[in-house]
């Protein structure tokens, strides 16, 4: 049967390469599932917990958004960041929640800096949400 | 002529030099292999984004692929940025960088130039001439990652979203080998994407390869894609243009490193021959005072 290459890029390194029957994405408008065979696709990532299934197992990844782009069985994420799930620091990913919240409550709505803050409170806590899928 | 003690004071302190230059070559050596494996590291990424846009660009060539971060307006003003170490001792490694700025700034006298500049050397040289700088990124090679210089590249795009500057260049030494570097003046915004030009004028294997292909489905839109890929392809290539000039700065430091230790042996060398010669002489002398002492007293 045909097999997925899935591939997790991130601008530092390449996290991850190996081949999977399924793999399961936090898209840009919910999770999506790919199989061998998907019609070619791009999509925005959302920060969340990807899995790809091999032979019946499941493998979880924390990415904290990107892209992802599906082609010839091909599934490439680039990823701002990435790792595997029994690697994240859950203490640093509650801590740095907490401080992103003490900020948040600070700022304006309007702030530039208000969607930054968000979005690193979105982050974190689908890091922690993904540490606990292990 | 110089006396035995002075001859053996020069050559203690050469050495004392070399022995610093020496290993001030091997930390650099060390630093420039963990440069170049941040480089590879970062290849991966800024290769798949490439392709991606490229193939976004080919699939979809009947869309025009429209950013604000890809237009094009006519130049008048603008950013000049220039990548130096903080640090000297790097032989040409920051002059260059500078003497190619200060060029480009007598080209350009006609367009309104701004600097600025990542490193002190760069900062420093400038400010004594009382050139203005507009911003100094201070402190960024301490902390040098992704992130960080994402920020770099996100307050530039802003000037130029808002309109102050109508181009971004990067002036840095691009990181050839360990011992050639290679200074360059790239253009950082507008963004070119070689795909771009490469979906503008089909080459025979796109236009073969373009039936077989069928556009992407995007989610959740071809533009909300493209509006997210463009910026973080811009912060991937002033990532890159730093890492590269990083390992620039150890390749030149550790080949000026290595040239001022083989220069110190030299010294050395010559130094103990004069050395050999002077003492030689001074028993000679003090021979013939002896020998002519005697011959007196007959």
């Amino acid at each position: 049967m045909a097999k997925l290459t899935v591939e997790i890029v991130t601008p530092e390194k390449r996290i991850l390469s190996v081949q999977a029957d399924e793999a399961i994405v936090p898209g840009g408008e919910g999770l999506f599932g790919v199989r061998p065979g998907h019609t070619p696709f791009l999509s925005l990532v959302e920060p969340g917990t990807l899995t790809l299934i091999e032979a019946g197992r499941q493998d979880r990844y924390f990415v904290a958004g990107g892209f992802v782009e599906v082609s010839n069985d091909k599934v490439l994420v680039l990823a701002d960041a990435a790792e595997h799930v029994t690697g994240i620091d859950v203490a640093g990913a509650r801590r740095r929640m907490d401080e992103a919240q003490a900020r948040l409550k600070d700022l304006n709505t309007a702030d530039a800096r208000y969607a930054l803050e968000q979005a690193a409170v979105r982050r974190e806590a689908a890091r922690i949400r993904a540490s606990e899928t292990r | 002529m110089a006396s035995l003690r002075d001859i053996r004071k020069r050559i203690r302190s050469v050495k004392n030099t070399r022995q610093i230059t020496k290993a001030m070559k091997m930390v650099s050596a060390a630093k420039l292999r963990k440069a170049q494996d941040a480089i590879l590291a970062a290849r991966p990424y800024a290769q798949t984004l490439e392709q991606i846009i490229s193939e976004l660009a080919v699939r979809s060539a009947d869309q025009e692929l429209a950013h604000p971060l890809l237009a094009t307006r006519p130049i008048r003003r603008v950013e000049l940025l220039l990548l130096t170490s903080d640090r000297g001792l790097a032989g040409g490694f920051n002059s260059n960088v500078i003497r190619r700025a200060n060029r480009y700034l007598y080209e350009n006298s006609n367009l309104q130039v701004r600097v600025s500049t990542v490193g002190r050397k760069g900062n420093d040289f400038f400010r004594n001439r009382g050139h203005s700088i507009r911003k100094d990124f201070a402190g960024l090679y301490a902390t040098l990652n992704y992130r960080s210089a994402a920020n770099v590249a996100e307050e530039l795009a802003a000037a130029f979203l808002n309109d102050e500057v109508d181009a971004v260049y990067v002036v840095y030494n691009e990181f050839v080998s360990a011992i050639t570097q290679n200074v360059v003046v790239s253009q950082l915004l507008p963004l070119q994407p070689a795909t771009a030009k490469a979906a503008a004028t089909p080459t025979p294997e796109t236009v073969a390869a373009a039936p077989a292909l069928v556009d992407f489905k995007y989610e959740p839109s071809r533009q909300a894609v493209l509006d997210r890929l463009v910026p973080q392809a811009v912060n991937i290539k002033l990532y890159r243009a730093l890492l590269e000039s990083v390992a620039s700065e150890q390749g030149a430091r550790m080949s000026a490193m290595e040239n001022a230790t083989n220069n110190a042996t030299d010294m050395i060398s010559s130094y103990t021959l004069l050395y050999n010669r002077t003492r030689q002489a001074v028993i000679t002398k003090e021979l013939m005072e002896i020998v002519s002492g005697a011959e007196a007293l007959k």
